[in-house]
């Protein structure tokens, strides 16, 4: 083992060319993680209200979308998205907006099934106690079955996160220099050290999964909460 | 619309596809039937396995899910070969044919071998976990009582707990299987020609990039959905007489 071709390529791994050039490695990896995280939350919530409270012909449009969306690879997705946002905004849109938009599309659709699934898990009597008091179908939805339904959602939110970490290198394929792109450019250019590149930037991976897994333990525990199921 | 598809593809670049479509079948089937074999055995050891199984199985387990697929291919594909012997390395990177009279078998490039086995290893990873789960789904009580009629606790497992957890876990394995075919398309990075890397390749040719992949979507996703009918079908078919579930 020699720890020198990483010792010599840290900046690199960490940060790219950033400050001469633009920002990479590691960097842009929780860059494109953080903002898919975010978009991709808020795309889950939209759409699994949707599907939640949509009947009939609009439900079944939804559920083809989505379902189209989780049976397409991601490699896919980015193509087409690479490929079509510049001619739908007439504009041409950096690769980091086309990995942040396919993984949030991908990451958004998976979501909104838990989320649906956690306003599900909500009693009908809550909805019922909240249209006797006078709420209508929205308010009884935000005040008093969403915050309930969110604490069984949680644990979605957080597993989609970690996978959106990971799904984070496939900005490879376009040529983001995010940390597995800036990797493989080391190991091109040391040609003989790939056991020590990889398995270094395994090891930065894992301990992103893993710290966002023990944080959200972390942060479940203190109310953790029965979930009675209907 | 018109000028986004354009003329038709040439039957050539329609065969790129379709070859591609083949190899991402061919390596799917058998990165499932490998791992599925994997991941039982991984999750057996963790249960009859002692202490030790189970902790090598968990640290397998978190490995593989902690870890983005890309590096493990990339593992495999650049660190085994930089690992291996060179007399091995160079085995391995030469082609070998077997003639059987009839047809000649291939031994397949380093790239397919690189990619079959870090998929499989991804998988089995993911089985395990969807194996144990059906086991924790599967109440105390059975085993219980097939100890009580005398099994030892590996019969208990193999013949009582077993069966049950598999039916449990069919659905969410079925799952896995279905990302499988979807993974595959991360072996373009380390140059195996599946579907994505054939859709790219002919979009680069052609520049009918709606053509090429709209056809590579359609196969990724006709494909997909037949594994998860046949899935549906498998487990209803399975489900004994009677039973709730």
């Amino acid at each position: 083992m020699t720890l020198s071709v990483i010792t010599d390529n840290l900046g690199y791994l960490l940060v790219g060319a950033w400050p001469d050039g633009p920002i990479g490695g590691l960097a842009l990896t929780l860059i494109l993680s953080g903002l898919s995280g975010l978009v991709s939350a808020v795309l889950g919530l939209i759409l699994g209200l949707g599907l939640a409270m949509s009947a009939g012909a609009t439900r079944a449009a939804l559920a083809v979308g989505l379902g189209l969306l989780r049976a397409v690879p991601i490699v896919m997705l980015i193509f087409w998205l690479y490929f079509l946002l510049p001619i739908l905004f007439g504009l041409s849109v950096p690769e980091i907006g086309t990995v942040v938009a396919a993984l949030s599309l991908v990451g958004g659709a998976y979501l909104s099934y838990g989320v649906a699934a956690g306003i599900e898990s909500v009693g009908r009597g809550q909805w019922e106690a909240g249209l006797a008091l006078g709420f209508g179908r929205w308010p009884t939805l935000r005040f008093i079955v969403l915050p309930q339904a969110l604490r069984a959602m949680a644990p979605s939110f957080v597993n989609q996160w970690t996978a959106l970490i990971k799904d984070t290198s496939l900005a490879y394929v376009i040529g983001v220099p995010e940390l597995s792109f800036v990797a493989a450019q080391v190991n091109n250019r040391a040609m003989i050290y790939p056991t020590e590149i990889f398995l270094f930037v395994g090891a930065v991976y894992g301990i992103l999964c893993v710290s966002l897994d023990g944080l959200a333990s972390r942060l479940a525990r203190p109310r953790s909460v029965t979930v009675h199921r209907a | 619309m018109d000028q986004l598809v354009g003329d038709l593809l040439a039957p050539r670049y329609l065969a790129w596809l379709l070859q591609g479509f083949g190899v991402t079948l061919a390596l799917s089937a058998a990165v499932c039937l490998a791992g599925t074999a994997l991941g039982l055995a991984a999750c057996s050891l963790r249960e009859v396995g002692g202490e030790a199984g189970r902790r090598a199985v968990a640290g397998y387990v978190g490995l593989v899910r902690n870890t983005p697929l890309l590096v493990q291919l990339f593992v495999w594909y650049f660190a085994a070969a930089a690992l291996l012997p060179r007399a091995i390395t160079v085995w391995l990177n030469a082609p070998h044919v077997l003639n059987l009279g009839v047809g000649a078998l291939y031994w397949p490039a380093y790239e397919t071998l690189a990619g079959f086995c870090g998929l499989t290893l991804y998988a089995g990873a993911y089985i395990a976990e969807e194996a144990r789960a059906g086991i924790n789904g599967v109440r105390a009580a059975q085993r219980g009582a097939a100890l009580a009629l005398g099994l030892t606790p590996v019969q208990a497992f193999r013949h009582i707990v077993l069966p049950q957890a598999l039916r449990l876990a069919w659905l969410p394995i079925v799952g896995q299987y279905l990302n499988t075919i979807k993974n595959t398309s991360l072996t373009m990075t380390i140059g195996l020609a599946e579907l994505s890397y054939a859709s790219r390749q002919v979009e680069t040719e052609t520049f009918k990039t709606f053509q090429a992949f709209g056809i590579a979507t359609l196969l990724y996703v006709g494909a997909v959905a037949a594994v998860e009918m046949a899935g549906q079908a498998l487990a209803r078919r399975s489900r004994p007489a009677g039973s709730r579930r």
